[in-house]
């Protein structure tokens, strides 16, 4: 989605003339694409982590990814069969999927063995083990491997393993020689079965026990397999050959000559893209990469590393030739004897090698609108080419002192090559056991494996060979998701139908950001006051602005990170409290300055220890109030500085005067029809055209949290990792507007004149909602809202009570208000950890009335827009435009989510534990290490990596159309990076999206569970819960 | 007799709690009873506070019992009488009795902080067990009363910091930079060892009491004679500057930050980075021995205060910068005890006081270390624009160029690191390697093939990856 902002390659400060470095500029850019397009982690925004191989299926994607990042593309084995064991796939789904997925091939006999389909389904069910060579010949020499079939078989497999094996045996085995038709005595079996019986002995057969029978049955079974396997041709693919220097020597050394060059590499990049932690900027940074590290490190004296020795030397060589960085790029790439057709794969590997600083390069270069200091274009460049010759300087040390060599270091990778002992292809023993295993869980009995000829082994070994770790683990994928869209989608069948549709306008309605988060939120609303409406949409409220609030430095853009806002709004002082304000200000800056000065100077020499000395002892009563009491501290914190805060009276500059938009003044805010607009999309998004309420209250939504990096990514995805609640703010001020309201009614949308919105917005993590301008709030309201508020705050207890289900140190037996106090301590407390869960267990995204969702418990896991088709038009234009702000801000957070859970160490950021706050744009591991992105372990644990599930009100060819227009929906759909459903929007019929377009849905279930209120549902339990009618008993109208 | 008991009693308590608790989290460790988090807590809550109190009652009968010295006896290890003893002994004075509350609370806290942060950490008890072991090591430490006594503890200190730098076993960086910590110590250990064998050689004891002829810290003065001094003070002061990270020693504090937030924020932050500085002060009689020693002692502590502040400016992580702010208070610390050296003992209390509201003070900034981004964004919003960075700092001195140069100096943090390991660490290896050599080929001389079989091996793993 950043293409269009991409600069225009070549355009690197230096105009590129030679062909073939433009060439390679072109490259450069190109192959950057795979690295993370995290940018400052200030501004999480939540996007496909994956999204350079989004043009490919997602089976597909996955499988590159994982070869070009080195990372897992599906969960592991074991845990599927976790997942298996504990019934959350189920055995009956992995068999559709794999029947569909295999198409006509399922029923083909293997080898006489079954079908391919059961073959594939045992693969599934068992795990098979394997290991090195000597490992497997110790495991089999030395535990019961060939004494007892292994105990996960069947009784009765295992059972007639034994008896074909014996009948077998007594059949056609027993006097092992026999007199062929030419007379000569012959063996009658090979493979050293005859030695085998004689090794039992075979003269007492007819009383071996049990047990020798099983004995000598494994055995046979080991020894036919051995045999079998040996000469037959490898159908596993050798995996790629490093092509870096780097990783050749490192295989066959075990030494690692990126320690090096990463040791340097990191401390410069991260004073290169320092917003302002170091006291010290770095010097001549404005001159980029390239020319302030060739004047850094070309000083002579210090003490350079014995590897750095000539890099000085170097340096000023380059400085003094003004070498183009490019040209650097191209004569390391010669000296490392790179050729030009594995150019492209081993600049992508060398990116990948240090990808957080390097991707983070990028995005500071490309997206310097949303950094404090940005970089000047073409930095990427150069950080390549300075990340060559350190490599270059690295390997010629390395490769001096390990194996001694000297030579050029274009010849260093064949020598390399040669020292490395290939893993591949696999062992004989190695790929007989694994048919061992298999043939044990089967029941498949020696003598049928005996009888094979060469083709049949061929086949045989194909097929298991072929359906590898990574094949097993894409179909318990697909059958993972099965299971729980299967749920969802009969959930949405048995409840759909029973929608009620209200002959009364509702008492009030609420708007809502369609934050997932906010599901329970709007569900426990609806089940206090049954009179109530609510309403989802993107959280910016289709207000896309820069916003500096009275307290803050900065403008922030709060919208969806694809939209640029064109306006600015500005908060400004009540009329009457100017001057109140001013000395709040003048006091609020100078505690600010007091402590920063005092931040700074505790961290030098003299007047740190003045500090120190005189004050530190005094550092011991906040630090132990704050860790042991965090919640009283807190309230005792905010209270002393309430006279610094900003008044309670203010209100946004909404409207422009001037003609263009501008940051300052009069030119901030929109004009008349700019707002008329604003507000007439978000009405008819939501569909809330007619019965409005006497109330209609729209809440942002935001987050705040102690001690926490990551605390924009728990903000409003749609508000590109800010706060919504000035969004809710400037769009009731807008919508309370009468001037608006004429032009409104003017284009056909009436708002009756005893409607009143008032704005706030919720803070997900501590559960309290603060409102905006309620002074403005007409008298003949008042009642309205403190009754309408009362039921809010009461919502606030519950969602903070169905939220600490899940989490583990809080009790399940608190109650409404303890468990509201609980989260408010969590988002005090310094050492949490988990201040709140975010968006984990996403897993659905409805976009549709409410009416017919409206009752069902979704598990906090749907996320919730409004739209009414019947009063879109033909070319289904509302739905469209909901859909561009959906599909990216939905996915995207579905996406890293998932993956950071996949694979948490390479696309996640791992424990959140040793995190080190860098260069203020994201973190490391521990004292120095590559830039972590994606989530951390603690946000994503309780998640499970789903797809998500698009569950859309419209037709199925209204979707096509939409998908025909915008190419990223329709990609994110054809490729199924996500799965879609439609539902009619008369029929209530479900439909799925597949390879032959929709098919309905056929419901599994035939009844829902039900609850008389949520907390009755969850109650009690803290893992996923099913879906359920929530089902009041009494439904009394407050 | 009783007002002698209380504190005798109470003496025993203050080490017997986390003695007990190590004991108690170590043990069902090892028999693989695992405890749940809450237990694990509560007796961690248990110990440090029931020590906590026992101190401070310490610290309350000495006040108004008015005595400033009182010894527990724990036992001769070796002894030859009034010749030669190597004895366990405590002492509550006025310098172990602070030192001893201010671990119990550091740590007391810490522990409250990290029993959340570390909940569902799968390393959750192998976390506390080092706590424990480390809480002991400070205790003992302070309260040593014999240098034999204190080398106990402090290796306790040394042997659980490096393991708990090593926590994420899961990576390779927390091993190596353990691995580069507990060589660092070791080289200390080493020294302190020395010190207290020539000290025995000198006097036949290591008792501090004895070394300051029976008065109480902070007055008296040693029986060494200036030359005597001067030894035994250098040889402390290596061991201080190892576990100090004064410099060249000064490369490991940085590299400690790989463990999880609170062991690095009490450990290296607070407490045990002023190990060093404690062992000086512990031993400040003899400094009054030796000028040349007190002089000594200044140079390196100003010259470690320097570097820091110099490196500390550069640093761009938030860990790194703390830790630097660390060392260059430390630096001032030890500079502080050659001065107190130089004059009179009595101000002994000025280096003491220092440590006490530096340990809090960078405790309360390295547990809200990974805050920055909130508290920058309050701080910006308060002053209403950018925050000024404080600076070049020698703007004044210096050209550009001579700038530029002094950048590179901090920003390779002078190379410290590199020279240690280029010319001590890798030659030192290499002389090994080589004898090693040497010894291969008289083997397969002498057995007329090849004698290892270990060459044979590989070193890495046949790896089964599966992304066909």
């Amino acid at each position: 989605m950043n293409e269009t902002t991409l600069p225009v390659v070549g355009e690197q400060g230096n105009i590129v003339t030679d062909p073939d470095l433009d060439q390679l500029s072109r490259m450069i850019d190109h192959v950057a694409d795979v690295l993370p397009t995290q940018g400052p982690i200030t501004v999480f925004i939540a996007q496909n982590i994956l999204q350079a191989f989004e043009h490919h299926p997602f089976d597909e994607g996955m499988k590159r990814a994982a070869t070009v990042l080195g990372c897992q593309p599906y969960l592991s084995e074991d845990r599927y069969r976790e997942e298996l064991g504990r019934a959350r796939i189920r055995f009956s789904d992995l068999k559709v999927v794999l029947a569909q997925d295999l198409g006509g091939r399922a029923s083909e006999q293997v080898a006489g063995w079954g079908t391919r389909l059961d073959l594939r389904l045992a693969m599934l069910e068992y795990p098979t083990k394997t290991g090195p060579t000597a490992e497997l010949l110790w495991y089999v020499a030395e535990t019961d491997a060939l004494r007892k079939v292994r105990s996960d078989a069947s009784s009765t497999a295992r059972a007639r393993l034994i008896a074909e094996t014996r009948r077998w045996v007594m059949r056609d085995l027993r006097g092992w020689t026999e007199t062929g038709p030419d007379g000569v005595r012959k063996q009658r079996v090979g493979n050293g079965l005859g030695e085998l019986l004689d090794r039992f002995g075979e003269s007492s057969i007819e009383n071996w026990a049990d047990e020798r029978w099983e004995e000598f049955t494994l055995q046979a079974l080991w020894k036919i397999c051995r045999s079998g396997v040996r000469d037959l041709p490898q159908f596993t693919s050798p995996p790629p050959m490093f092509i870096r220097h780097r990783d050749l020597l490192h295989e066959a050394t075990g030494a690692d000559s990126d320690r090096l060059v990463h040791g340097i590499l990191i401390r410069f990049c991260s004073a290169f893209l320092d917003q302002g932690l170091a006291r010290w900027p770095l010097p001549r940074r404005d001159e980029g990469f390239f020319k302030s590290f060739c004047s850094l490190y070309g000083q002579p004296g210090g003490m350079p590393a014995l590897w750095m020795r000539g890099l000085a030397a170097e340096l000023r060589r380059l400085e003094s030739e003004e070498v183009n960085p490019l040209a650097s790029i191209r004569d390391s790439l010669e000296q490392l004897g790179v050729q030009p057709e594995e150019r492209e794969a081993f600049l992508s590997a060398t990116f990948l090698a240090l990808r957080g600083w390097a991707g983070m390069v990028r995005q500071v270069e490309i997206r310097g609108d949303r950094a404090v200091k940005p970089v000047p274009p073409g930095s990427l460049v150069e950080f390549l080419a300075i990340r060559l010759l350190l490599d270059r300087f690295a390997l010629k040390f390395k490769a001096h002192e390990l194996i001694d060599f000297n030579g050029p270091l274009a010849e260093l990778r064949s020598i390399t090559r040669v020292l490395i002992k290939p893993h591949w292809p696999p062992s004989d023993e190695q790929r007989a056991f694994q048919l061992f295993q298999i043939a044990q869980i089967m029941g498949l009995s020696p003598d049928l494996l005996y009888r094979l000829d060469r083709a049949q082994w061929i086949d045989l070994m194909r097929e298991i060979e072929t359906f590898s770790g990574l094949e097993r683990r894409r179909i318990f994928h697909l059958g993972y998701e099965k299971h729980f869209r299967t749920r969802a989608l009969d959930a949405i069948t048995l409840h759909s139908p029973l929608e009620k549709i209200p002959t009364a306008p509702p008492r009030f309605q609420v708007v809502f950001c369609l934050d997932e988060r906010e599901e329970s939120f709007r569900r426990h609303l609806e089940e206090i006051a049954p009179d109530v409406e609510t309403l989802g949409v993107a959280g910016f409220f289709n207000l896309a602005m820069y916003y500096k609030g009275m307290a803050d430095a900065h403008f922030t853009p709060l919208c969806p990170v694809v939209i640029r806002p064109q306006h600015w709004v500005l908060e400004e002082p009540g009329i009457a409290l100017d001057k109140a304000s001013r000395f709040r200000a003048k006091t609020r800056r100078m505690i600010g300055t007091a402590s920063h000065q005092f931040h700074l100077g505790s961290r030098s020499v003299a007047l740190g220890a003045l500090l120190t000395g005189a004050v530190g002892v005094f550092a011991s009563f906040p630090l132990v109030a704050r860790i042991l009491f965090p919640r009283v501290t807190a309230r005792i914190r905010s209270s002393l500085g309430r006279f610094v805060r900003t008044p309670p009276i203010t209100h946004l500059h909404l409207e422009r005067t001037t003609l263009t938009p501008g940051k300052e003044g009069e030119s901030t805010g929109f004009n008349l029809d700019e707002m008329t607009s604003i507000g007439q999309r978000l009405l008819s998004d939501m569909g809330l055209t007619k019965s409005f309420a006497r109330l209609v209250i729209i809440l942002g939504h935001g987050s705040n949290s102690q001690n926490n990096p990551y605390n924009s990514a728990y903000n409003c995805g749609a508000c590109g990792g800010g706060a919504g609640g000035p969004n809710a703010r400037a769009v009731a001020q807008i919508l309370n507007d009468n001037r608006v309201r004429a032009n409104l009614a003017k284009r056909g949308l009436l708002i009756p004149e005893d409607t009143v919105f008032v704005s706030g917005c919720h803070n997900t993590c501590n559960d309290t909602i603060e409102y905006s301008d309620l002074d403005r709030i007409r008298d003949s309201h008042r009642p309205d809202f403190s009754k309408a508020r009362a039921n809010l705050e009461a919502a606030c207890e519950r969602n903070a009570h169905e939220r600490c289900r899940r989490f583990m140190s809080a009790p399940l037996t608190l109650s409404f208000s303890e468990a509201l106090e609980h989260v408010e301590e969590r988002a005090e407390d310094l050492a949490q950890t988990r201040p709140e869960l975010g968006h984990a267990t996403n897993a659905i995204t409805i976009v549709g009335r409410r009416s017919w969702s409206r009752g069902l418990f979704l598990d906090r896991r749907a996320f919730l827009a409004s739209y009414d088709p019947t009063q879109d038009d033909e070319n289904s234009t509302i739905l469209a435009g909901i859909l561009s702000a959906v599909f990216p801000v939905c996915s995207g957070i579905n996406f890293t989510y998932n993956f950071s859970n996949v694979d948490n160490i390479v696309l996640g950021s791992g424990t959140k534990l040793p995190h080190n706050l860098a260069a203020l744009v994201g973190v490391m591991d521990g004292a120095a290490s590559d830039l972590r992105t994606g989530l951390p372990w603690q946000m994503v644990e309780v998640h499970e990596p789903l797809r998500s599930l698009f569950i859309i009100e419209t037709t199925a060819d209204r979707m096509f159309t939409i998908m025909d227009r915008n190419a990223g929906i329709s990609q994110l759909c054809r490729n199924r990076w996500i799965q879609l459903a439609l539902i009619h929007p008369e029929t209530r019929a479900l439909t799925l999206f597949g390879d032959n377009g929709f098919v309905p849905h056929e419901a599994v279930a035939t009844v829902l569970p039900q609850a008389s209120s949520s907390a009755e549902w969850y109650r009690g339990w803290r893992e996923h819960l099913e879906f359920a009618q929530i089902v009041p008993v009494n439904q009394v109208t407050t | 007799m009783f007002s002698e008991q209380i504190p005798l009693f109470f003496g025993f308590v203050v080490v017997a709690c986390p003695t007990i608790l190590t004991i108690v989290l170590g043990l069902s460790s090892l028999l693989e009873y695992k405890l749940e988090e809450r237990s694990t807590e509560k007796l961690v809550y248990f110990a440090t506070g029931v020590g906590l109190i026992a101190s401070l009652i310490v610290l309350a009968s000495m006040l108004i019992g008015g005595s400033r010295h009182i010894t527990v006896e724990l036992g001769q290890w070796v002894m030859i009488p009034h010749l030669y003893h190597f004895s366990v002994k405590l002492v509550f004075d006025r310098l172990s009795v602070p030192f001893a509350i201010l671990t119990f609370v550091l740590s007391g806290t810490i522990a409250a902080f990290a029993g959340r942060y570390m909940h569902r950490e799968k390393g959750f008890n192998r976390f506390f067990v080092l706590y424990s072991l480390f809480v002991l090591g400070m205790i003992v430490t302070s309260l040593a009363g014999t240098i034999e006594t204190l080398f106990t503890g402090w290796e306790l200190v040394g042997l659980s910091s490096a393991l708990l730098v090593g926590f994420f076993q899961e990576r390779p960086a927390p091993s190596r930079n353990g691995l580069w910590v507990w060589i660092n110590y070791r080289f200390a250990d080493a020294a302190l060892l020395l010190a207290d064998v020539v000290l025995h050689h000198f006097n036949g004891e290591g008792d501090f009491d004895q070394m300051l002829l029976a008065v109480s810290w902070p007055d008296g003065h040693s029986a060494l004679s200036s030359q005597q001094a001067l030894l035994v003070g250098l040889l402390l002061l290596v061991a201080a500057a190892g576990k100090s990270a004064l410099v060249p020693f000064s490369g490991w504090l940085p590299r400690a930050m790989e463990g999880p937030t609170p062991s690095s924020a009490v450990f290296y932050g607070a407490l045990s980075v002023h190990l060093g500085a404690f062992l000086l002060l512990r031993s400040s009689p003899i400094l009054q021995q030796s000028t040349t020693l007190c002089v000594i002692i200044i140079i390196v502590g100003l010259l470690t205060a320097i570097y820091a502040y110099l490196v500390g400016t550069v640093q761009t992580d938030i860990k790194s910068a703390l830790s630097f702010a660390s060392l260059s208070q430390v630096g001032l610390i030890v500079a502080e005890i050659g001065c107190v050296g130089l004059v009179d003992p009595e101000w002994g209390y000025i280096p003491l006081v220092h440590i006490l509201g530096h340990a809090f003070l960078r405790t309360l900034q390295f547990v809200r270390a990974p805050s920055l981004l909130q508290d920058y964004r309050t701080l910006e919003d308060a002053i209403g624009k950018n925050l000024d960075q404080g600076g070049v700092p020698l703007s004044s001195l210096g050209t550009r160029k001579a700038q530029s140069w002094i950048y590179r100096f901090a920003m390779e943090r002078g190379s410290l690191d590199t020279i240690l390991l280029d010319y001590v660490v890798n030659p030192f290896v290499k002389a090994f390697r080589w004898c090693d050599g040497l010894e291969r080929r008289w083997t397969d001389f002498l057995s007329g093939e090849s004698s290892r079989e270990s060459d044979l091996i590989k070193s890495q793993l046949e790896t089964i990856e599966d992304f066909s």
